[in-house]
């Protein structure tokens, strides 16, 4: 495998190749903890959620799951969230994995400044950028459609994705595109073709990355959408200001499981792919 | 008026057209304009609503299939917004040259800041006394509820869900303690007599598991409404006659120290509590009192599946008295008609039904919704459970509207009340002494409301 | 870099020489365009928008600049302690919280990352809670932090500490944000850095085992220099995005006890959208853009100068 190298002194010794994997093993159990409070929570009747001392053991219920998945929008929510997550990262890859190469790799006269004050944009407050973004699309009248919230998206997401790709480009050896454009490849045929697919894991974690940015985002989708655009976290928002009966806390764990489970599907799927396809680079290479 | 006249005149020309005609119609045709202005069969007319989220699924899925029998041919949309957002984009759409939403929910303090920039329609003008039924009775409001969708003299909205806050009552708490269960003549004095026995262990483990009260304590703009019914229960009140800040005085402090004094009763934690946490705490049986919104009543006390109380356990009442009165502060969701719909006749046809006589008892019978007509509160309540609610919330519209117990009226209301919370919750970490919490903000919010 | 132009030059020798620049140039700039096309079309107006409206008198009743107050609002702002008190909380926030993520994640990373079955599942599973939205985040943190009955307060009782009040005592719950926000964004850190380190070229690590080198010297050595530019992207990122962070303390704290936790970006939100006040708020935005600009320009030179030495 290609981390090989890292693993350091494999043959060796056992002993601390199995104490690494421990800790490891360890840190994650630490970060799921919160996540296994939550999925528990989702099972539990809303009286049952804050007693004291906690309940591991309790009569579990699917009762906030029904509850939830009746509501007339949250298929349609979910579509949406999908729809404008892949819609956003698609693009930002594209648009800012092809800029962070130009910046990694292409000598372009003023691109650095052009990049610099790409990342910089980021610095404005979203809070001020929703509103004035929600005049114009009033009044071109785009509000509350997928591609606002997609553009919008693209906004925050394509800086992220230049800089992170700039970042892994920079760390491939030069050869590459010369002899690819030695062989007769445009300087795009040469990104496209021999490029992107050495970058695959740095490509694949930075899409990851932007997705998930794009599936949680509430600002822009309260302020840009009012019903067929808009998502999973405006509902999530609306549940936890439940200014009439109080956070319903069995409800919020519920959707917060149901949203977590197509990222962590989809992150699992890419991995063993991006596995498989490093084995197989390595082995044909 | 003169401020709606102004944005009437910069509506879209389209717009106004059609209010312009459908007016003319309703004066001259009667029945043929209701018609048109409420739809037909075939042309069905098209209203959206902007509410809480909180309520706006309950509605459309069960309001407004009710609504549908009487106005058949008015298709309602309503969106939810989550609470805090809804009135940045209450006014942000209404504000636009042709709004989404016809239908605009507004919070207690938000009438003035709509009504002021021009967005909400006036009532009760001559054009919409023609779409108005005759037997829809403006006088059985309650003072208190009708006020808070007023501004200027004009009235922009009706109540359709009315809150008050109360003080809920762990009875089994009460009896355990042996101190006797509070009545509506109980004072804070007294209160905080017997506060400390109300702190007890229940269980006899040697550790305390059961508090005298818990409500909000927090950094966010609904505590203050806690130290501000104390001070208006003692005679105080946020402005004087002249609009300007008169809460930084004796009254105020005291009643500011009396908030933070509580915490010396309430569960472990209690500062960073707020709306659902002290909700939680006193649905889990660990406080013998609590302060909240009325309407979280039914699932503390009725509902298996949130609560861990009976019936028999909890108690609803106005908040304890002080010098002068028994405490209540108001929170009513009023529904008003954009200045810039296109189908005012029908919007106002919603909101009618809502607040009538007869939508009003639908709307507590089976939503469980608080009325704002005397004579729905007088009336025998479809469920036995309302009966101790509609006493109490009789008596809190009464207190609430002899002390003028609600938040700051003005176009920078909710402002005012974001500063309100920031030294509030300075006093209550300890950041401040209470005195001069009280004069930061009050010279902060008088220049905010100039 | 420059032999690389040269080649390219040459393979499109047959045509007249000034188009072939021409198409040279476009070649290149067709990189960087799409990207900068749509960052302009969506981001001037709102840019520009932002900076009148905070030097102006805002109507609510259009939403827009009325009159030219000059430099009023910032006034108001420099004024007001709670502004200053916001920028304090939100540099210790940064202080902790970006060391203790980037350091925490590239470690948990390397640990992660030994050959073994199991790896690609670890990974999928460390992105979990940056996918949980920040609301339920919050929420189930609150829960965890409970001073009453929160499994924290038990495991601190265990090492003899008792009664921490986490969302109550100021100190606490700042420390309260930083935990959730390294709980969060340290997945972030582990994402990119795995990607990484897997994408290092394995043969000079070949090289260098047969050369003896132990896995401290390869570290040092070899890995670092390596990683140095996507360390420094990643906080560049997490930096640009933890400047940005206000949901948490929002769904956590409050900004509370005393505007304790109440960073600069909740501030501007309440501002804009609790108080209504949009002047106030976009005055804020543009001083907060300013020195967000200024230090990403320092983190930036900083960056070039760790390249360059490797």
């Amino acid at each position: 495998m290609t981390s090989l190298a890292l693993s350091g002194g494999t043959r060796k010794s056992r002993f601390w190749p199995r104490v690494r994997i421990a800790a490891g093993l360890l840190a994650c159990v630490i970060f799921l903890f919160p996540v296994f409070w939550m999925v528990l929570s989702s099972f539990k009747a809303q009286r049952d959620i804050f007693t004291v001392p906690p309940t591991l053991f309790f009569t579990p219920t699917l009762q906030h799951y029904f509850e939830y998945m009746q509501r007339a929008d949250i298929s349609r929510r979910m579509i949406n969230t999908i729809i404008v997550a892949a819609g956003s990262g698609i693009i930002s890859i594209v648009a800012g994995g092809m800029a962070g190469y130009a910046l990694a790799r292409i000598r372009l006269r003023g691109a650095g400044t052009i990049g610099v004050l790409i990342l910089l944009s980021r610095g404005v407050p979203p809070i001020a950028l929703a509103v004035p973004m929600f005049l114009v699309a009033r009044s071109l009248g785009v509000t509350d459609q997928h591609i606002t919230l997609i553009l919008a998206y693209c906004t925050f997401l394509i800086p992220y994705v230049m800089w992170l790709m700039r970042g892994f480009f920079l760390a491939l050896p030069k050869e590459l595109e010369e002899s690819a454009m030695i062989d007769g490849c445009s300087r795009m045929g040469a990104f496209f073709k021999i490029i992107v697919p050495i970058s695959m894991p740095g490509i694949l974690s930075t899409l990851i990355f932007s997705m998930i940015l794009a599936w949680e985002e509430l600002l822009f989708a309260l302020v840009l959408t009012n019903r067929y655009a808009s998502t999973i976290p405006v509902a999530i928002a609306g549940i936890a200001g439940d200014t009439v009966n109080g956070a319903n806390w069995g409800a919020l764990t519920a959707v917060g499981t149901f949203t977590v489970l197509p990222v962590v599907v989809f992150a699992l799927l890419v991995q063993k792919w991006l596995i498989q396809g490093l084995a197989d680079g390595a082995t044909k290479g | 008026m003169k401020q709606l006249f102004g944005a009437v005149s910069s509506l879209s020309r389209r717009a106004l057209m059609v209010s312009a005609s459908a007016a003319v119609i309703a004066t001259m045709t009667g029945m043929v304009a209701q018609a048109e202005g409420l739809g037909t069969p075939d042309k069905p007319v098209e209203v959206r609503m902007i509410a809480n989220e909180a309520f706006a699924n309950q509605w459309q899925t069960l309001m407004v299939p009710e609504f549908n029998k009487h106005y058949p041919n008015v298709k309602v949309t309503i969106d939810g917004v989550p609470y805090v957002e809804l009135l940045a984009k209450s006014m942000l759409d209404a504000t636009g040259p042709s709004p989404t939403y016809d239908i605009i929910i507004a919070d207690d303090p938000w009438v003035p800041q709509l009504a002021s920039v021009g967005a909400l329609l006036d009532l009760r003008s001559e054009e919409v006394k023609g779409w108005t039924s005759e037997d829809f009775d403006w006088d059985d409001f309650n003072v208190a509820p009708l006020a808070a969708s007023e501004w200027d003299g004009v009235q922009y909205g009706v109540p359709v869900r009315s809150n008050m806050l109360m003080m809920f009552v762990n009875k089994s708490l009460y009896e355990k303690a042996g101190v006797p269960v509070p009545t509506p003549k109980l004072t804070w004095n007294e209160f905080l007599e017997q506060a400390p026995k109300l702190v007890q262990d229940t269980n006899g483990d040697g550790k305390v598991d059961a508090w005298a009260i818990d409500t909000y304590f927090v950094r966010e703009p609904l505590t203050p409404t806690i130290w501000q019914t104390i001070m208006n229960s003692n005679g105080g009140s946020l402005l004087d006659e002249n609009g300007k800040p008169a809460f930084n005085n004796e009254i105020g402090v005291a009643a500011l120290e009396t908030h933070k004094k509580l915490l010396e009763f309430a569960p472990t934690g209690a500062i960073s509590h707020g709306f659902s946490e002290s909700l939680q705490a006193f649905r889990q049986g660990m406080v013998a009192t609590h302060i909240n919104w009325g309407s979280v009543f039914k699932g503390s006390a009725i509902d298996a599946a949130t609560t861990t109380l009976t019936p028999e356990q909890v108690g609803i009442q106005v908040l304890p008295m002080g010098s002068k009165s028994a405490g209540a502060h108001r929170g009513i969701w009023s529904g008003a008609v954009s200045a810039k719909s296109e189908n005012p006749e029908a919007a106002w046809a919603v909101l009618q039904w809502l607040s009538s006589k007869e939508g009003e008892k639908w709307h507590s019978a089976n939503l469980g919704v608080f009325p704002a007509r005397k004579s729905t509160l007088a009336a025998e309540p479809s469920e036995p459970w309302l009966v101790p609610v509609f006493d109490a919330l009789q008596q809190a519209y009464d207190a609430a509207g002899e002390g003028k117990m609600w938040r700051i009226r003005h176009p920078r209301s909710d402002a005012a009340q974001q500063v309100l919370a920031d030294e509030h919750s300075r006093f209550i970490a300890g950041q401040v002494s209470a005195e001069e919490a009280l004069n930061v903000a009050a010279e902060k919010i008088e220049k905010i409301l100039k | 870099m420059a032999t690389n132009t040269m080649t390219a030059g040459e393979v499109r020798r047959a045509r007249s020489p000034v188009r072939s620049k021409l198409m040279d140039a476009a070649s290149r700039w067709a990189f960087m365009a799409p990207a900068a096309i749509i960052l302009a079309a969506m981001l001037a107006y709102p840019i520009i928008y932002t900076v009148e409206i905070s030097f102006a008198r805002f109507d609510l009743m259009t939403f827009s600049a009325v009159e030219f107050v000059g430099w009023e609002n910032y006034a108001h702002v420099f004024d007001d302690y709670r502004f200053w008190s916001s920028m304090r909380v939100t540099l210790i926030y940064l202080a902790f919280a970006l060391p203790i993520q980037i350091v925490l994640g590239f470690g948990i990373a390397y640990l992660i990352n030994a050959p073994w079955r199991g790896r690609g599942a670890v990974r999928a599973l460390f992105i979990i809670p940056m996918v949980v939205a920040p609301v339920v985040a919050g929420g189930i943190w609150r829960m965890i932090l409970d001073p009453l009955w929160g499994i924290m307060n038990w495991v601190a009782g265990l090492f003899g500490v008792d009664g921490l009040d986490w969302f109550g005592d100021p100190t606490l719950a700042m420390a309260s944000i930083i935990i959730i926000d390294t709980w969060r964004w340290t997945p972030f850190v582990i994402l990119i850095a795995t990607a990484a380190l897997l994408a290092l070229p394995r043969d000079i690590f070949e090289a260098a085992e047969i050369d003896g080198a132990n896995w401290w010297s390869m570290l040092w050595s070899i890995t670092l220099p390596l990683l140095v530019p996507i360390i420094a992207a990643t906080f560049v990122v997490r930096w640009l995005g933890a400047v940005k962070m206000f949901d948490i303390a929002l769904a956590a704290t409050y900004g509370g006890p005393g505007g304790a936790t109440n960073v600069i970006n909740l501030f501007i939100y309440e501002e804009a959208f609790r108080s209504l006040r949009f002047a106030e708020s976009a005055a804020m935005a543009v001083i907060v853009l300013v020195l967000t600009m200024v230090l990403t320009g320092i983190f930036l030179i900083g960056t070039r100068k760790l390249e360059d030495r490797y």
